[in-house]
């Protein structure tokens, strides 16, 4: 599935990364590179939801990535 | 004599006992002023200039509708006078102050011992205060009590890259597992976990960092989340196995997410048969939906608070939520967060202390208040559960709501109440005991019978076997408050002789096959057989484990300590009862046959 968002480092748990979805939704992103988690750039990722993966941060859905591209 | 009378009498004694025996705790300090529960209700104290007569404030006495009292034999040199019944405190209060002769009027405080712990960052931990832990560490800190916590690790231990971060020194530790690496070194390679377990039971009173919870507890650490601070249902199904079945009294799951998992949901539910209180973070989604595992039956469910006692932004709640306690909220600044010591994420090595918001932080504290509520008596998750939800601070006077469950947690009331739902008194092994008497009466020849009869009405015969079976059962509510030495003995006495184990070993749910078997009756029986007198004081002990192990066996089969199977429990039980029983016969008849 294809996702469209904005990445954001949540103050929650001694930090956590993720996209916060033009959908509307959160998603807490696992996988991808160092370059991913930079605070407030616009990204098109390709990934899938992980449903089996529980974490500590709790913040919705565990989002695996696979690709990604930065936005405009 | 009636029961009342007797337990009256006890109490008695048990308060001199008691006040004989103020433990050292630690500077006594006053309970806050802004808080009504610590004033005595429609009391007030009136400081008068030095030297008030009691015939001047008599005649003022009447404007203010009052009747009062000089506190002491001191009253006439200090004027420190007090009135009780009281209708309206503050009204009165306002008239009095008004009057030239008096220097300070107030309500009346109790004063309440309470610990203060020496670690230099406590007066930083607004979270330990908003759940009462100064008063309730009077009562409890969690001594034997047993705390799995599942997450990222614990950096307890000094292990390749890995060091123990300095205030955890000195915590106990027992056996857990690593079930990312599959091995038996469950560091933490992130943070959180050692964070959460801070929280639960930081080495507290050592002039280092900060304070935890249940500081006397012992920590399993057990890490099911990655680096990346994820974790899969098996992994987690397994370590609440893993930790039930290794006599973990409390399991704290600072982690959710993912669906529903008929997997995770069987292990809970398994805990909890088992005893085991099993706690899990609401999750941060700030949404009105509570993550699983909180979710599932047999788990409590906790949202989290701010330091003004209002859920924190971030914090889920839900129709399944049971109890809202400190996560922190730092929108305000750091200080508003849950500050513990843990490891730098950069480098594993290092320690930090740092300051956390999440729902994770406020399980973290349920966790430790129920270890203490173990620690003080507590045996089933259903009574821990009890005493968390009842004594929980009411929030906006809902019993019960989506936002805070039961209220916010109160660890000195929850203690309170433990304390007093602490008796309920197993007559079972006694039962089994006469039972199997009866038994035995019938395997003699009706010659011996009569004999027989008069050896079990025997003090020599009955005692042991009630101490056996279950133990000097009013000990503990009568001299409850007893420390020291004699708290010691109060403990001892008033537990069924096999269960002196849990004071020995102090190993959680586990209990120690050499308790819970033949050996100590059958050592009794060694020295006993050959004298007069000694072999009824025998006999009855062996009767009474005879009584206890087969009841053991029969309602909760409890794990047995280096047992490596589960299932090995019952036929040990069973047979060790058998062997008690034919040690009581032989004994006995021994004695009738002289």
């Amino acid at each position: 599935m294809k996702l469209t968002g904005t990445v954001s480092l949540r103050d929650l748990e001694g930090g956590v990364w993720v996209l916060e979805g033009d959908d509307g939704r959160t998603y807490e992103l696992a996988g991808g590179d160092r370059r991913l988690r930079t605070k407030g750039s616009r990204i098109e990722v390709d990934g899938v939801i992980d449903s089996g993966a529980a974490s500590f941060a709790m913040v919705g859905p565990v989002l695996r990535v696979k690709r990604y591209r930065a936005l405009p | 004599m009636s029961d009342l009378r007797i337990q009256a009498l006890l109490f008695a004694g048990a308060l001199s006992i008691a006040a004989c025996s103020r433990p050292n705790l630690g500077p006594i300090k006053g309970g806050s002023s802004d808080d009504p529960s610590a004033r005595v209700p429609g009391a007030i104290v009136v400081d008068f200039k030095d030297g008030t007569t009691k015939a001047e404030f008599d005649a003022w006495e009447k404007d203010w509708g009052i009747d009062l009292e000089f506190n002491s034999i001191e009253g006439p040199e200090d004027g420190v006078t007090i009135a009780v019944g009281i209708q309206d405190v503050e009204a009165v209060l306002a008239k009095i102050r008004a009057h030239p002769a008096v220097e300070a009027a107030e309500p009346l405080e109790i004063f309440q011992a309470t610990f203060v712990p020496n670690d230099p960052d406590f007066g930083k931990q607004w979270n330990l205060q908003q759940i009462r832990m100064p008063q309730a560490w009077e009562s409890s800190r969690g001594k034997g009590a047993i705390v799995a916590v599942l997450d990222t690790g614990i950096a307890f231990e000094d292990y390749q890259g890995f060091r123990q971060v300095p205030d955890l020194k000195g915590v106990r530790f027992v056996k857990g597992y690593n079930f990312v690496a599959d091995d038996e070194h469950p560091v933490d390679d992130h943070g959180h976990g050692t964070h959460v377990a801070g929280t639960i039971a930081q080495a507290t009173n050592n002039r280092e960092g900060v304070a935890g919870i249940a500081f006397e507890a012992a920590l399993m650490p057990i890490k099911v989340l990655d680096r990346s601070g994820m974790g899969v249902s098996s992994d987690i199904a397994d370590a609440i196995r893993f930790a039930a079945d290794h006599g973990a009294n409390v399991i704290n799951m600072s982690l959710g997410g993912g669906g529903y998992s008929r997997v995770i949901e069987k292990a809970v539910a398994y805990a909890r048969k088992t005893g085991v209180t099993v706690v899990c973070a609401a999750g941060n989604t700030g949404l009105g939906q509570v993550a699983y595992p909180a979710a599932y039956p047999g788990a409590v469910a906790v949202s989290a608070v701010g330091p003004n006692g209002r859920r924190a932004p971030y914090s889920s709640f839900g129709r399944q939520l049971d109890i809202a306690a400190p996560g922190g909220d730092k929108r305000q600044g750091p200080e508003g967060g849950v500050l513990q010591n843990t490891i730098d994420r950069q480098n594993p090595a290092r320690s930090v202390y740092e300051s956390f918001q999440g729902t994770s932080m406020a399980t973290a504290h349920v966790s430790g208040v129920a270890a203490l509520l173990y620690a003080k008596g507590a045996r089933a998750p259903e009574q821990v559960e009890k005493a968390l939800f009842d004594g929980a601070s009411i929030v906006d006077g809902k019993e019960w709501s989506e936002e805070y469950g039961h209220g916010l947690l109160n660890a000195e009331k929850s203690l309170q109440l433990v304390g007093r739902q602490n008796a309920p008194v197993d007559w079972w092994p006694f039962g089994i005991s006469a039972a199997l008497l009866a038994g035995v009466m019938l395997t003699l020849r009706s010659r011996q019978r009569p004999g027989y009869l008069n050896l079990l009405l025997s003090p020599a015969f009955f005692i042991p076997l009630v101490l056996a079976t279950v133990g000097v059962f009013f000990a503990r509510w009568a001299f409850g408050g007893a420390t020291g030495l004699a708290g010691t003995v109060v403990d001892f006495v008033s537990l069924p002789i096999p269960d002196w184990q849990r004071i020995v070993f102090g190993r959680g749910r586990l209990a120690s096959p050499l308790f819970y078997s033949a050996l100590i009756p059958l050592a009794g029986s060694a020295f006993a057989i050959a004298i007069r007198g000694a072999r009824q004081l025998v006999a009855g002990l062996a009767m009474g484990f005879a009584g206890f192990l087969l009841y053991a066996a029969w309602s909760r089969a409890p794990g047995l300590a280096f047992l490596p199977f589960h299932f090995l429990a019952l036929p040990w039980l069973v047979v060790n009862a058998v062997i008690c029983l034919f040690i009581a016969r032989a004994l006995l008849k021994k004695e009738i046959g002289r």
